[in-house]
């Protein structure tokens, strides 16, 4: 695809990136990458800041001076947030960010509203009714009064609407029911088929590393670990921290 | 009797619709409550007599005129008046707060003007005031054409926003404002815009009221009265609840003037008003969250 350019090896970089709420500070210095077509999972239980993180990413909040994001080699930081998604990042935030008062339809339409997508609107239409079936068949139903899997199905299908680079994916399994987060994780291994990079926050620790390359381990707003999906899947520390929320 | 009624207060009602339609538009996606509202329209009234009795352009082509003029104009209001606000406003409630204060001064602005130029008599002109036999019922031809007016360019506005792209935007905007950047919605750029959309329709309403009444500097506030109780008829940000919202209120007021007693147009207009913010202040095409 033109709009990879295949000697990018680091498609995001994040360095230095520090996030505070007033005095408050929510992500200190953190430094993370992930490459074209990379599945990388944050794990961090709730409070560490990976929220933060995401939203700097796609400008809906600024990060400190001295931090810095670059992505497909243009600085992004401080890029406002509607102009993210027509640089080819696209957030599936947590609570979906959908309207719920509008059908399936406008919402996927909604999608392809930016400039990149527009004249790809038909194809992009295709490839999510292949990924999500269902939505095929649920066009004309109001997103309010549907399943919470089936709106975050609505949530992922919008975000790739827009054709983007990377998707940004924040706790896609959150209030899911165990069937459901099962189903959500097949859909997102194809996704990531499809070549697009994914940046994944989860506490659900085994099913995101089953998809990932790569995982980030963050506490207390500060990346503590990182390594391949399958070294942090049989690592101790890991083990211990997510114990509880291991599924 | 009865079909010279129903077509007074459809006449009426049209207008109404029009002049809600801006309002709800300003409301609902650049959340701004304009109280200056009904003077852009008395503005618009004024601006088709001169373009009529100085330089004899019929309303119809004057439309072409003050339409665009109304848009770029509001647009500019909004940019000078409306945005520093924005910027300012910690959330959606402060704004409309702000905004009510700001275009509370803004009609003085606008009257005081108007009273200036065109004194504080009623004003109007004689334009299409020929007879049309409707079912038996004697019709001017241009309460009719204000009516068809009013109609096409409702419905065709609402339209425009269900249908299209960048309509689904707006109403993208009024739905959820704090989701629409993800689609890469400039929510500043959208507020402008409709506001500037409402400062059109107001010119519209403007055009259209003058073909077939008269009007004064100072009765703008009645337009925006009328216009903030058919919002809230309708329901709050709802384009089809103004348009049908503002055809009732016009039915009511009429049917009650001519089959009750004129003097309790105003009194009907806020017991329904009352009733309906009690029993549904949601408004009949309104929706909760
Ligand atoms: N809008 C906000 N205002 C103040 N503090 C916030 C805000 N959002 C998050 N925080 C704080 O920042 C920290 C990180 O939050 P968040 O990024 O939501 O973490 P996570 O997504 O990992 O649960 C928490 O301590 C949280 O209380
Ligand atoms: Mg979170």
């Amino acid at each position: 695809m033109w709009s990879r350019p295949i000697w990018v090896m680091v498609m995001l970089e994040l360095s230095d990136v520090t996030i505070r709420y007033g005095q408050h500070l929510a992500v200190d210095r953190v430094s993370a990458t992930v490459a074209p077509g990379e599945t990388v999972v944050i794990l961090g239980a709730n409070g560490a800041g990976k929220t933060s993180l995401l939203k700097a990413i796609s400008g809906i909040i600024t990060a400190q001076p001295g931090s810095a994001i670059r992505f497909q080699d243009c600085d992004v930081t401080g890029t406002p947030a509607h102009e993210i998604t027509g640089a080819g990042i696209a957030l599936v935030p947590e609570g979906r960010g959908l309207f719920g008062g509008m059908t399936v339809r406008d919402n996927l339409r909604l999608g392809a509203n930016p400039a990149r997508a527009r004249a790809l609107e038909k194809e992009r239409l295709e490839l999510v009714h292949d990924l999500f079936p269902r939505l095929a068949e649920r066009q004309g139903q109001i997103v309010r009064t549907m399943s919470g899997g089936e709106q975050q199905m609505v949530a992922i299908a919008r975000a790739l609407m827009s054709n983007p680079d990377l998707l940004l994916l924040d706790e896609p399994s959150l209030g899911l029911a165990p069937i459901v987060v099962q189903e959500l994780f097949r859909a997102l291994a194809r996704i990531r088929e499809t070549g697009v990079g994914l940046l994944i926050v989860e506490q659900n620790v085994r099913l995101s590393l089953g998809i990932a390359d790569r995982g980030y381990l963050m506490e207390a707003g500060r990346l503590t670990g990182e390594g391949s999906a399958d070294d942090l899947l049989t690592d101790d520390a890991v083990q211990n921290a997510f114990l509880g929320t291991v599924s | 009797m009865l079909i010279d009624t129903l077509i007074t207060g459809l006449v009426a009602g049209g207008t109404y619709a029009l002049v809600a339609m801006g309002l709800t538009i300003q409301f609902g996606i650049s959340r701004i409550m304009n109280l200056a509202h009904g003077d852009t329209i008395i503005a618009a009234c004024f601006a088709s007599f001169i373009l009529f009795s100085v330089f004899g352009l019929s309303p119809i082509l004057a439309l072409m005129i003050v339409v665009p003029a109304g848009y770029v104009l509001s647009d500019a209001i909004y940019r000078l008046i409306m945005r520093p606000l924005v910027a300012r406003a910690p959330n959606a409630g402060a704004l409309e707060v702000d905004s009510i204060l700001v275009t509370f001064g803004l009609l003085f602005v606008i009257q005081g003007v108007l009273l200036v130029a065109f004194g504080g008599n009623y004003t109007g002109y004689t334009f299409l005031n020929t007879p049309v036999d409707l079912f038996g019922t004697i019709v001017a031809a241009n309460r009719l054409l204000a009516l068809f007016l009013a109609l096409v360019f409702g419905i065709t506005l609402i339209f425009v926003l269900s249908r299209t792209r960048w309509g689904m935007t707006l109403r993208a905007v009024s739905i959820a404002p704090e989701n629409a950047p993800l689609v890469g919605i400039d929510i500043n750029r959208a507020a402008r815009t409709a506001f500037a959309l409402g400062g059109a329709l107001a010119a519209t309403a403007g055009v259209v009221v003058s073909m077939y009444q008269t009007f004064t500097a100072t009765i703008g506030v009645i337009f925006t009265m009328k216009a903030l109780i058919v919002v809230i008829l309708g329901g709050k940000g709802s384009l089809t609840g103004a348009l049908i919202g503002g055809l009732l209120l016009g039915l009511v007021e009429t049917f009650v003037a001519a089959y009750i007693d004129p003097g309790l147009t105003l009194a009907a207009t806020y017991t329904i008003f009352l009733l309906l913010l009690i029993l549904r202040p949601t408004g009949f095409f309104g929706q909760a969250g």
